[in-house]
């Protein structure tokens, strides 16, 4: 065992600076944030500390935060299982806006009972986000077409066929603006605590997570995934099914993204008011590369980057200064955590060093 | 409705909208020659049209906008290209939070200069002059098919003449090419493998930028805030249909041009715009499926299908 012991405090000191890139992230894109509020605003102090800690205090910003991971914990975990599988199928955007629409065009129907409507409601959502997300991985594996582009090229026709339904056949003339009919009660998600606005939507998130890591890391069919992804060849001579394995992880991929706009709709608004791309398919993205493809992960990630955008929320409410700053902390956040090769001169010294360290002590034992 | 001031109307509304795409897809194309999958074409040309129009604005004078538009997109395409080619960051992830950059570092800078927060209409910025050809412009329908136009709609066309004999007879585009095809093969005869792809990087960013100014000094007077919306994907779409072939991009960049001027008419008719918008990326989808589907049954002809 103690001819190992080099490598394993290699591995930790690694770790360790794995940890230590994402915290000096936050940390450069924080003081990037103080300049940049410095600049523009007649309050500074006030306005960063806003920043900082404006989602903490009152209650109704923590169910913000809340609310605003439901949807990234559904479109997070999508990604988190495409990536795996080595696809760049980045149709989640797409998947939660079709999965927005089918679910409208169930839940607008009156009289079923809300036991029936809301499974109807999600099932119709994840059978729309599987068949926009599915169709990247198939087109993939038959006929050899590039993933990415089919899924850019997917995620407009998805928007413009939502939207055409959505303002032709589903639009209420009765609204005064382009939405469609209401929602029937029932089809409504219930919220979790009395009147505390946080709907159960939250724990189909969860349960998006817990799937995703489950049938990534505990069965046979998540084993081939994330060999397929590693290394396709080596799935192929071993016999493993990629062309079925690509297809199935997109399509599951597709009905979580696509459950998540169901949700998402259901559960805060009347009826379905989107007039565009609502980037979660985006921030999943994102979120799965910082959580390096592990749904286990995905809560957190989730969490800080719902926390970030609830105090741009804040800082829109109590300042002239506008949200879209938070953008540039994010973008600099992510930009400095994928780079894998930032502090990698100091990682290099450490890990050097450590090794000499005990190749000297494992010297002067013999 | 159709008559001849429609028509020309129409004809220069396609122009008008594929300008752009070809400028961008012009910087995807050398892009995708040296391999490198770069998605922040949306940041670029958000960035470049703001930096030509402050440019212009503060100093009145076009040239000093135009470098400054450039100077903003190639600082973009320099950043991606330090962090993927030298920091091992993931191309997709960078490109992204370069264009996440952009929108909020964009309104930023409107606000901060302007203390407007949607667009910089406030600000007398300049444009590109339109260009009268002589002689032609005097010939009954053509001169008005041809001249008449924003500077910049020429310069896409060049651009895109300029870029295929870059790629083809230059022997920076060869060694792009090398690079792009086999990165070992290319630094076992001595090509330096990073310098070259951050060469190319930033040839893609100048591209972009005029693409980006274009919007900002062309196609509108002013800025306003994500006005690149989503044409930096488009362009890449453009590229990938055109399997990297400057001239096919370009065919394909007008196609998704036309789209989008039928979709603006159709809008005002109050008919759904949804189905002209949609018909270039169906159409790429649709495809992408029959080239895939040819392709595999000529394979299956020679028995070497797999799957």
């Amino acid at each position: 065992m103690r001819k190992l012991e080099p490598m394993n405090k290699s591995q930790q000191i690694e770790r360790r600076f794995s940890v230590l890139r994402t915290v000096l992230a936050i940390v450069i894109s924080m003081a990037i944030a103080f300049i940049l509020i410095v600049t523009v605003s007649d309050n500074p102090g006030k306005d960063f500390m806003t920043l900082l800690t404006g989602p903490l205090r009152n209650t109704s910003n923590l169910t913000a935060i809340i609310s605003k991971m439901i949807p990234l914990l559904f479109t997070g975990t999508a990604i988190c299982l495409v990536n795996s599988a080595g696809q760049i199928n980045i149709a989640a955007e797409g998947a939660f806006f079709g999965g927005a629409v089918a679910a409208t065009a169930v839940a607008i129907i009156p009289g079923i009972p809300s036991m029936i409507h809301i499974p109807l409601c999600i099932l119709a959502g994840a059978l729309a986000g599987s068949i926009v997300m599915g169709i990247p991985g198939i087109l993939h594996v038959r006929y050899n077409a590039v993933t990415i582009v089919v899924a850019l090229m997917i995620n407009y026709v998805a928007l413009y066929l939502g939207m055409y339904v959505i303002l032709n056949p589903l639009r209420d003339p009765a609204a005064g603006f382009e939405a469609s009919y209401q929602f029937a009660q029932s089809a409504r998600l219930p919220y979790l605590f009395g009147n505390s606005r946080l709907h159960i939507g939250l724990l189909f998130g969860i349960a998006a997570v817990v799937i995703g890591y489950v049938v990534l890391y505990h069965t046979g069919f998540g084993l081939s995934a994330r060999t397929v992804g590693k290394n396709q060849k080596f799935g192929t001579y071993s016999g493993m099914p990629v062309g079925k394995t690509i297809v199935g992880i997109s399509v599951l991929a597709g009905a979580l993204a696509g459950v998540g706009g169901t949700v998402e709709t259901l559960g805060n608004y009347q009826r379905f008011m989107y007039g565009g791309f609502t980037n979660h398919g985006w921030d999943g993205v994102m979120l799965a590369v910082l959580c390096h493809n592990k749904p286990h992960y995905m809560p957190l990630a989730a969490l800080f980057l719902a926390y970030i955008r609830t105090s741009a929320d804040a800082l829109n409410f109590t300042s002239n200064i506008p949200p879209e700053i938070i953008n540039v902390i994010q973008a600099v956040i992510i930009i400095l955590v994928a780079a894998e090769r930032f502090l990698a001169g100091w990682e290099h010294k450490a890990i050097v060093g450590s090794t000499k360290r005990a190749m000297k002590a494992e010297g002067s034992a013999e | 409705m159709w008559n001849y001031d429609f028509i020309m109307e129409f004809i220069s509304s396609v122009l008008r909208m594929s300008t752009p795409l070809i400028l961008v897809g012009m910087a995807a194309v050398i892009g995708a020659k040296a391999n490198i999958l770069c998605v922040a074409y949306e940041g670029m040309m958000l960035f470049a049209a703001l930096g030509g129009v402050m440019g212009s604005a503060y100093s009145q004078n076009l040239f000093v906008g135009i470098l400054c538009g450039l100077a903003a997109s190639v600082a973009v395409a320099a950043i991606f290209a330090y962090f993927v080619l030298y920091l091992d960051a993931k191309p997709l992830l960078t490109g992204l939070a370069l264009n996440m950059l952009a929108t909020g570092g964009t309104v930023y800078v409107v606000y901060l200069l302007t203390g407007m927060k949607q667009n910089t209409s406030n600000l007398m910025s300049l444009k590109f002059p339109v260009v009268h050809i002589p002689l032609i412009e005097d010939i009954p329908v053509l001169g008005d098919i041809v001249s008449g136009h924003n500077l910049m709609i020429y310069l896409a066309f060049i651009s895109v003449v300029l870029v295929w004999f870059m790629i083809h007879k230059t022997r920076l585009g060869l060694r792009i090419q090398a690079v792009g095809r086999n990165p070992d093969a290319a630094a076992s005869v001595g090509i330096n493998v990073r310098k070259t792809k951050f060469i190319a990087c930033i040839l893609s960013g100048i591209l972009a930028a005029f693409g980006g100014m274009y919007l900002s000094m062309g196609y509108l007077p002013y800025f306003t805030t994500g006005m690149a919306a989503g044409r930096g994907f488009i362009a890449i779409a453009a590229q990938n249909m055109g399997v990297g072939n400057p001239i096919l991009t370009m065919i394909f960049s007008i196609m998704f041009g036309f789209a989008m001027a039928v979709g603006n008419v159709a809008q005002s008719f109050r008919l759904p715009s949804q189905f002209a918008s949609m018909a270039p990326y169906l159409l790429t989808i649709v495809s992408m499926w029959v080239m895939g589907a040819v392709a595999r049954r000529k394979n299956k002809k020679l028995g070497t299908v797999k799957l």
